[in-house]
């Protein structure tokens, strides 16, 4: 990393730099808008949908019977991922029948398609992944990121401008078969004693 | 990397300032020049790409990919077609009812039992038509040689070899066993043949041109069988691993005859009309029920669930 870059070199990599960049959207581009007919393989699709796909070794019958888990997500929303982060978090953990019960009397965008969401990935448990009652269903894990975005010019006065953003998000949500956990809820009274106990716990080192 | 930046910068900004002291110095004037000199026509905005191409004219990605020179393979918007197998079951064998299901001993079941392959005329033109193509068919190895080939390919598909499986299942008959059954672990034994197997018909269809032969012979097999389909999370879906069952199957094995390198293939299987119900799978599904007007009412207890038609089909 102690190379030390004279004047010409910086030109060197500066037209290497040019050169490549003109010359990767020749390569990205090209073959891709010609071969149209080409259809989406295991291969390509992204890291949430290849979790739909591991298969599990046979159980043996004294083993406990495993719960089936379905991986579904939708791409591309054009809606901000911090506002769907909190619908996103308001369902996990409930049942998937609670969870489309509160979506469809919620009046945010995002509950419209979400709800959506959860209804294909129902209909994707019961058909493709062996899920014997579709209400035995809950949301163990739902979230909301950031997907690609477009950018366009905000026109200010004085001809100054601003970067906006044409925002989307992707939703992603994991369906497990079985009732939704119970929440353990903690009194203030347990609290508090176990707030004493780690006190009381605490030993004085260096002490006589 | 920030260090050499400035490094480069420095180093960019001593050359440019000594050539400009060169300069000054034949002109025999002394001015102090300062070490950084901002490049004052430096582009500072910044433009989104979407609005950067708006004047520009749009460039043909063909023309640039030739310029470049990349070869692209030219692509043709076919279907291709499968030629080395034919669609579907020739004149399929009609399985006499009650088949498998007397003894030898009496009278119906030694009627059967004599009910040889020489009382049918085009299967004896058809294995003739085969003995032209293939000099070594005899017909008593053949049912021998089926049943090994149904054990390979059953075997094939429980460790989901794709290479020999081909080799061993015609195109046609290849979706209809593999469909499903990707993401499912297959657990399948063939424990013993109850009866010796045998050939119970066979058939020269001729598929577009004339001389383009391929042949089918109808296999009859009585074995037992286990099997044992597992889902995509190791959950028992169908059978049993520890239960042998009788299985009492009609293979149609096929072969393209004027194709040199054509081999003996399974071709797909002969389901009859009185073959008994198959075993429930361990999970519950709901079936759509009738259609009913808007003052009716959906009656549980007297609804009775419609059985489908006992017909032959062809697997």
């Amino acid at each position: 990393m102690a190379t030390a870059l004279t004047g010409r070199g910086i030109a060197v990599v500066r037209n290497l730099s040019a050169l490549l960049q003109s010359r990767l959207p020749l390569l990205v581009g090209g073959p891709q808008q010609l071969s149209c007919l080409h259809t989406s393989t295991p291969l390509e699709t992204k890291h949430w949908e290849r979790k739909n796909l591991q298969v599990y070794p046979p159980q043996l019958p004294d083993e406990p019977r495993r719960p089936a888990e379905i991986h579904h997500s939708r791409r591309q929303i054009k809606y901000s991922k911090d506002k769907m982060w909190y619908l996103a978090k308001m369902i996990q953990g409930m049942s998937i029948d609670q969870a489309i019960a509160q979506l469809e009397f919620n009046d945010k965008k995002g509950a419209k398609i979400m709800k959506e969401v959860l209804l294909e990935a129902q209909e994707k448990a019961v058909k493709n992944h062996n899920v014997e009652y579709k209400s035995n269903l809950y949301v163990a894990e739902s979230y909301s990121g950031k997907g690609k975005y477009l950018k366009r010019i905000r026109y200010h006065g004085r001809g100054m401008f601003g970067i906006m953003d044409k925002v989307y998000c992707n939703y992603f949500v994991k369906l497990v078969e079985g009732s939704p956990p119970k929440k353990e809820e903690k009194t203030s009274f347990d609290q508090a004693k176990e707030y004493i106990q780690s006190l009381k716990n605490r030993t004085i080192i260096h002490s006589l | 990397m920030a260090m050499h930046m400035r490094r480069t910068l420095v180093a960019l900004h001593r050359a440019t300032s000594s050539k400009l002291k060169s300069a000054e110095a034949s002109l025999d004037v002394r001015h102090p020049v300062p070490l950084f000199l901002p490049i004052r026509t430096k582009r500072r905005y910044f433009l989104p790409p979407a609005v950067k191409m708006m004047g520009q004219r749009k460039e043909d990605m063909e023309a640039k990919v030739q310029r470049a020179g990349i070869v692209v393979k030219q692509e043709y918007l076919e279907r291709p077609i499968n030629i080395s197998c034919t669609a579907g079951v020739f004149d399929a064998y009609i399985p006499p009812e009650g088949d498998a299901r007397l003894s030898t001993l009496s009278k119906e079941g030694l009627k059967q039992r004599t009910e040889q392959i020489k009382q049918s005329a085009t299967s004896q033109l058809a294995i003739r038509k085969i003995k032209e193509h293939d000099s070594q068919f005899v017909t008593k190895d053949f049912a021998e040689q089926a049943q090994q080939i149904f054990i390979e390919a059953h075997n094939a598909l429980t460790q989901f070899n794709k290479e020999k499986l081909h080799s061993l299942v015609t195109e046609r008959c290849y979706p209809e066993m593999t469909r499903g059954n990707r993401y499912k672990t297959i657990r399948w034994r063939f424990v013993e043949s109850l009866e010796a197997p045998r050939v119970v018909q066979a058939r020269c269809p001729e598929m577009i041109s004339k001389g383009n032969l391929y042949s089918q012979v109808t296999v009859r097999m009585h074995s037992k069988q286990t099997l044992a389909i597992y889902d995509r999370f190791g959950r028992l879906m169908l059978g049993s691993e520890e239960q042998p069952k009788d299985v009492l199957e009609y293979l149609v094995i096929e072969r393209h005859l004027t194709n040199p390198y054509g081999r003996w293939r399974l071709h797909g299987k002969i389901v009859p009309s009185w073959a008994p119900a198959k075993d429930p799978i361990i999970k519950t599904v709901m079936i759509p029920g009738p259609v009913l007007k808007p003052e009716e009412e959906f009656d549980a207890l007297n609804y009775e669930v419609p059985k489908p038609a006992a017909v032959q089909w062809y697997k």
